[in-house]
């Protein structure tokens, strides 16, 4: 019985073979071209790789386009035409960056490359050269496409399906631990372990959902469905978070007296998490949901301070937002599991309501790469003898842009597959090939070649091994009807390498050090100015409609202050510490949770700012919350400039001090006010605004404890990388 | 006039002296950095790529006037 790992190496050898040959038969120019299709859209799933085969094809076409124009408007101008060719690799490499269709982009930055320097040296012969590619391309991925689909077919639903069950599962784990954890049941750190499950189970599904709309008639049916609980999905999982953030204030409180239905709240969420794995698993729900309330006692609540009731506000109206979100998701279940239609159903943020907003990491990604360009071609005009000629330009491109997506990478550690590939195939082409006479044994070598190639580096840890050897394999053999045979084509490849390498080395320090302890300060940097001007927009009248600049850059802030947590977690991770022993990496990691947090905070503070406040108590409170306001935008505008911290305990006695006077003004505030000039809903948004300012400010606290522990001098100072 | 630049020849393959030296020159540049970086002396240089870039070019140009003419 075959493994799946040789039976996939199987069908990505065979299509390769059969590639080659049917290219060679039909004297076809270039059959490698056909050998890369294969090579590069092999997946796991049928479903997986037709949607990588539809992309590279529509991303071939695309690049056939623009690179026949390019020619035919700048073929007597090569500055002009590198320029435009430089505007558009940069504008893919954006846009490849982004959340979708990545691998398009992709290839329609470097097959134009490909197209425009193979054929702009011979522009008579540019439109065949372009359609030589397409026709190539498409019998690669036609090849592939038909192996995958008949022999030994893998279909991605079952494995979607399983996806399903196992986010519903872990998201079911993550509200019972979170649940335990606000009665104090459960320690923060056990929980750990399940959030960055729940994050992995929710990237799996999103993996395979567009493969499983692909190959799975039954998941195609109810893709509209299918993306409304991926959307439901995600937005739980965003809630459940929020909702943990406000635990902290919680813990010294009785929370059983002072939220009466606090059972009943569980009990049903339970009920809808454990029927929606029911009816994931094909079973009929045993019980519809039943609307529930997370209500205050109101007695109770008259004892605490006020701070502890804003707490208790905002988790109020984060388990309200649960609790809508959990209904719909049963609804949404029920309906794609044929058990019921659903009723309206909870909306959830879609990005595309957005807008455009920038990304500066994107941006630098997409300039190294222009500058990568321009060195290769400008190394191409002006060294003469240059190994590879246009062959640079073509190689460097694509590594390029495969690294900005992936800059944590070190390139040094790609330089080692890359030169075993050549060295692989260097052998196979100096001593194996020039003793064969036809296209059998050609056709054993090609076999066997890719078998082992795709076989040793079969786990997705050496992906980048399978991606080197295959294409390094295709490029060296150099496979053609007139086959010759020379040594220099071989060591002017190899010699392409280091050239390639060290051009991007280079460029990975233009205009900043990619050292991962210097990128985390200058996104830490970049959160906290971020931070910054999100706390000012607080001061501005909520009345007031903001311009369009005014909107554009509060949503650039925002979303920065979203994602730098996540990157500075990536790079954090890399930081290491045999270099910086007065670091751990427990002690960053830490750090990138507390972020994280701050990061929930200031998003809820915003979201509260936006509710509308009483007449009354703007008008009593506005000098207090604009004193406080000021204080942490004085610190975040600190924490950009530099690392060092005020002491946590002073930090803390600031906050104290705050805390105790803010009380005596507000209930001297709401003494005045009497009992009917306020009413529960201003009470209600007063506590959610009063508990965001909290929140932000104790997370805050939390940062300068933990830098305090860090020597983050030493990362400032110059090293070599 | 002892130093005639000339390929060298490893297995019947000729290759350019300047590559040669320029390999060698990296590594030796390779390897000072690592010390450099070890001992904690690499703080004292403003910036730390160009001066890789400047060991590297030193040791290529030392090597091509006393071991490896270029």
């Amino acid at each position: 019985m075959l493994s799946v790992r040789a039976k996939e190496s199987i069908k990505t050898a065979l299509a390769m073979t059969i590639a080659y040959g049917i290219a060679l038969s039909m004297g076809w120019d270039k059959p490698m071209w056909a050998g890369f299709a294969v090579a590069f859209v092999s997946l796991s799933t049928s479903g997986q790789s037709l949607n990588k085969a539809a992309l590279r094809m529509v991303g071939t076409l695309l690049a056939i386009v623009v690179s026949l124009t390019l020619i035919a408007w700048f073929v007597q101008d090569r500055w002009l035409f590198i320029v435009f060719l430089s505007a558009w690799v940069a504008l893919c490499t954006y846009l490849m960056s982004g959340a979708r269709y990545q691998y398009l982009w992709h290839v329609a930055s470097f097959a134009t490359v490909i197209i425009c320097f193979d054929a702009g040296a011979d522009p008579v012969n540019a439109f065949n050269t372009a359609m030589l590619r397409a026709q190539e391309t498409g019998l690669g991925i036609l090849v592939y496409g038909l192996i995958s689909v008949l022999l030994w077919p893998s279909n991605s639903r079952h494995e979607f399906e399983a996806s399903v069950s196992k986010l519903a599962s872990v998201q079911h784990k993550l509200y019972r631990a979170y649940h335990d954890l606000m009665l104090n049941k459960s320690d923060a750190a056990a929980v750990q372990a399940l959030r960055a499950e729940a994050v992995q189970a929710q990237t799996g599904f999103n993996r395979l959902l567009p493969a499983a709309q692909t190959d799975s008639y039954e998941v195609w049916e109810l893709r509209r469905q299918w993306r409304h609980y991926q959307g439901l999905v995600s937005e739980v999982g965003k809630v459940l978070e929020h909702w943990r953030e406000s635990f902290d204030e919680l813990q010294a409180l009785d929370l059983h007296a002072l939220l009466p239905n606090l059972k009943d709240f569980d009990a049903e969420m339970e009920r809808r998490f454990a029927q929606i794995e029911r009816m994931l698993a094909n079973q009929a729900p045993e019980s519809e949901p039943v609307p529930v309330e997370f209500e205050l006692d109101g007695a109770g609540l008259d004892e605490l301070s006020h701070f502890h009731k804003a707490a208790l506000t905002v988790t109020r109206s984060r388990a309200h937002r649960l609790e809508e979100l959990t209904r719909s998701l049963f609804d949404c279940v029920s309906d794609i599991k044929c058990f019921s239609r659903p009723d309206a159903m909870a909306e959830y943020p879609s990005d595309k309501k957005n807008g455009f907003v920038p990304d500066p990491e994107r941006i630098l990604g997409a300039f190294r790469v222009v500058l990568i360009l321009w060195i290769a071609w400008l190394m191409t005009i002006y060294v003469e003898g240059i190994p590879g000629g246009y062959l640079l330009i073509m190689v460097a491109t694509p590594i390029g842009m495969a690294m900005s997506t992936m800059p944590q990478v070190s390139v040094l550690k790609l330089f080692v597959p890359a030169l075993s590939g050549v060295l692989f195939a260097a052998l196979l082409y100096i001593f194996v090939m020039p003793q064969l006479s036809s296209f059998l044994g050609l056709g054993v070598m090609i076999f066997l070649a890719t078998f082992a190639v795709c076989y040793l580096n079969a786990t997705p840890r050496r992906e980048l091994g399978r991606a080197f050897g295959l294409a390094m394999f295709v490029v060296v053999i150099g496979v053609s009807n007139e086959q010759g045979y020379s040594f220099i084509a071989v060591a002017n490849a190899a010699m392409i390498l280091p050239l390639v390498f060290t051009i991007i080395l280079l460029t990975a320090y233009i205009p900043w050090s990619p050292l991962p302890e210097r990128v985390f300060l200058r996104l830490l940097a970049r959160f906290f100015k971020s931070s910054e001007y999100l706390i000012s927009t607080l001061g501005q009248d909520s009345q007031q409609p903001l311009t369009a600049w005014q909107r554009w850059r509060k949503r650039f802030h925002a979303r920065e202050v979203a994602i730098l947590p996540g990157m500075l977690g990536a790079w954090g991770k890399m930081i290491d510490p045999k270099v910086f022993p007065d670091t751990d990496t427990q002690q960053v990691q830490a750090l990138v949770i507390n972020l994280q947090a701050l990061s929930y905070r200031i998003s809820g503070l915003i979201e509260a700012r936006q509710r509308p406040q009483s007449e009354f108590l703007v008008q009593e409170l506005t000098q207090d919350m604009r004193n406080w306001r000021l204080a942490i935008q004085s610190l975040f505008q600190d924490w950009s400039e530099h690392t060092t911290v005020e002491s946590e305990s002073a930090l803390e006695q600031r906050l104290s001090n705050k805390l105790s006077e803010l009380e005596t003004r507000i209930s001297e505030t709401f003494e005045q006010s009497g009992a009917d000039r306020l009413k529960e809903e201003d009470y209600r948004n007063f506590y959610r605004l009063l508990g965001g300012f909290r929140g932000v400010s104790e997370a805050m606290v939390g940062y300068a404890r933990l830098m305090n522990t860090m020597n983050t001098n030493e990362w400032r100072e110059s090293r070599f990388g | 006039m002892d130093y005639v630049p000339s390929e060298l020849s490893i297995g019947g393959v000729y290759l350019p002296p300047l590559l040669v030296a320029s390999l060698f020159g990296a590594v030796l540049a390779w390897l000072t950095v690592m010390l450099l970086n070890r001992y904690r002396l690499s703080r004292w240089f403003a910036y730390p790529p160009v001066v890789f870039i400047a060991l590297a070019i030193i040791y290529t140009g030392l090597i091509g006037t006393f071991f490896i003419p270029v």
